[in-house]
């Protein structure tokens, strides 16, 4: 147990020095949420409802973010610093590794949330019920496992900096396409039509529904599962297929 | 015997090449053993698999009777691999602390630092800013926080600079009077002559020699007697000796080889050679090494 306690909190001290973490996933989101509820004119008919969608949208983004690439390129430099090989000669468990890892992002996941939900609070007074604030982090929370399991398919690159950029691109691409930097419903309509069954989206709104009184809808939950479905099993198969060569 | 380490006819094959092929060799408590050998001679892959690393492609691997992945084998044994391993993101301290926590009976922190010889600095710097001869300490201390029973060390002291290296050796040797049991590979001669008890010579993934290292001398080169002597004296007398097996000069001396160097001092005084600056000549590791680990295979 002390074990197990040790690697979290190591896992969270290591996440918190990353300057990467700290610029994309607390300063980039509340910079963005600023500029476009603040310094942008959206001409959004509901205000609030646009600032407390908006808020959301960069919650969703900054998590997504450090499921994606906070985790993925820790693997890689683990892995080609020779750490991983040393840590398997240990008698640290797989499963304390794993969960630590896990354990340790979700507490990460969970201070981005409360910063920038307070961030959103002391910037444009979103008002939320308590339900409301507390539903829809959780759906982040646990909607951002999709994104974790993306993690750990960058995690199986060889270097560290193939592994940035791909997961950038990535990043940025389901951002944007899923949208959470500007509504879907500003879009093209073809570019509609495919975001609707983009993992960003469905898991943007989850929580989009959530702050407008709704619960979110069970194509959401059913297409962000046949996600980490998809993406569990590309892991193990690419998992195989490197301990074959 | 009370033994730690046991490979039985273990093979590795990569693809179509046989990395070690039907090693078998037991290693008892306390013994300092050396992995002696030229690059690809199987050295890193015998070590991977004693380390549970890599699986033999046949025979078996055991260490303290179990196999190398248990946990129970790996609470006791701390290893240095050649590719220095660090943890990004942390401070050396942090590192040590987080390690020492994995093992039931680990090393305590000021002994630690002190075997190792990391400084304060050291300790409050970041690993990924460390420099070479940092990392290297660290890695070593990363193998001696669980207070191992076996120590495993692949090619320690590569990169290491004089003093370090002099340090590394001193603390090993510390470490094999407390009765913990070491196994390092090398392809520096002297190391292996110096440091350890017991040679496993390997060529080609088989062990050609294993012995201490005055035995493994002792196999293959010539003891000789060398002398200086006016040089227009004759050595005829000395060749009517049937203990004596040559005589040659070299570099102004003359070299006198025999198995009973003895005897050959005893002949030099009786002859009344007038012989000056005699030396002992006991026959280099390097010699005895290039013949087991060269191409002809009469040799062996």
């Amino acid at each position: 147990m002390k074990t197990f306690q040790m690697q979290c909190k190591v896992e969270i001290i290591r996440v918190l020095r990353n300057r990467y973490f700290v610029f994309w996933s607390l300063v980039m989101p509340i910079l963005f949420y600023y500029i476009f509820t603040n310094v942008v004119n959206t001409n959004a008919p509901d205000k609030a409802e646009w600032q407390a969608h908006y808020l959301m949208s960069m919650t969703v983004f900054s998590v997504m973010g450090s499921s994606m690439m906070t985790l993925g390129i820790r693997m890689v430099q683990e892995r080609s610093q020779g750490w991983s090989t040393f840590i398997r000669i240990t008698p640290l468990s797989d499963t304390v590794y794993f969960a630590a890892q896990m354990i340790g992002q979700s507490v990460i996941h969970l201070l981005s949330i409360t910063i920038i939900f307070i961030a959103g609070a002391v910037i444009n007074g979103v008002s939320l019920t308590a339900f409301e604030w507390i539903a829809s982090g959780l759906w982040i929370l646990l909607g951002s496992l999709p994104f974790l399991a993306i993690g750990t398919l960058v995690g199986m690159m060889k270097k560290v900096e193939t592994a940035a950029g791909i997961s950038n691109v990535i990043y940025m691409v389901l951002a944007v396409a899923g949208g959470l930097w500007m509504p879907l419903e500003i879009m093209p309509k073809i570019m509609q039509s495919i975001g609707k069954w983009l993992p960003s989206y469905n898991f943007g709104n989850g929580a989009w529904e959530i702050v407008r009184g709704n619960l979110p809808d069970w194509k959401n939950i059913l297409i962000l599962i046949a996600y980490l479905a998809l993406f569990m099993l590309l892991s193990k198969y690419i998992r195989r297929k490197q301990e074959a060569a | 015997m009370n033994e730690i380490l046991s490979l039985t006819n273990v093979t590795k094959s990569f693809h179509h090449k046989t990395a070690v092929n039907d090693v078998s060799f037991a290693i008892g408590k306390g013994e300092v053993v050396a992995i002696l050998g030229p690059n690809g001679a199987g050295k890193t892959t015998t070590i991977s698999m004693i380390l549970g690393l890599l699986k033999p492609s046949a025979g078996e691997v055991k260490l303290f009777n179990h196999l190398p992945q248990e946990k129970q084998v790996r609470e006791k044994i701390g290893t240095m691999l050649q590719e220095v391993s660090v943890m990004p993101g942390l401070k050396v301290r942090e590192i040590l602390e987080l390690i020492r926590c994995y093992y039931p009976r680990p090393l305590e922190m000021p002994e630690l630092i002190n075997l190792t010889g990391l400084t304060e600095q050291d300790l409050k710097t970041r690993a990924e800013k460390l420099s070479g001869g940092q990392k290297r300490r660290l890695s070593f201390a990363l193998a001696l926080a669980g207070n191992p029973e076996l120590i495993i060390f692949d090619e320690p002291t590569v990169g290491m600079d004089i003093t370090s290296r002099k340090r590394f050796w001193q603390t090993i040797h510390h470490l094999a009077e407390q009765g913990k049991t070491i196994i390092f590979s090398t392809h520096y001669l002297q190391e292996a002559d110096d440091a350890a008890g017991r040679i496993l010579l390997f060529k080609d993934g088989a062990i050609v020699a294993d012995g201490t290292p005055a035995q493994i001398k002792a196999r293959i080169s010539k003891q000789s007697v060398s002398f200086i002597v006016d040089p227009e004296l004759s050595l005829e007398n000395l060749y009517l000796h049937s203990e004596i097996d040559d005589i040659y000069r070299k570099n102004n001396r003359v070299y006198v080889q025999s198995n009973n160097t003895d005897r050959v001092l005893e002949l030099i005084f009786q002859e009344k050679i007038g012989a000056r600056d005699i030396q002992i000549e006991r026959g280099k590791l390097e010699e005895a090494f290039e013949q087991l680990t060269s191409g002809a295979k009469e040799a062996i």
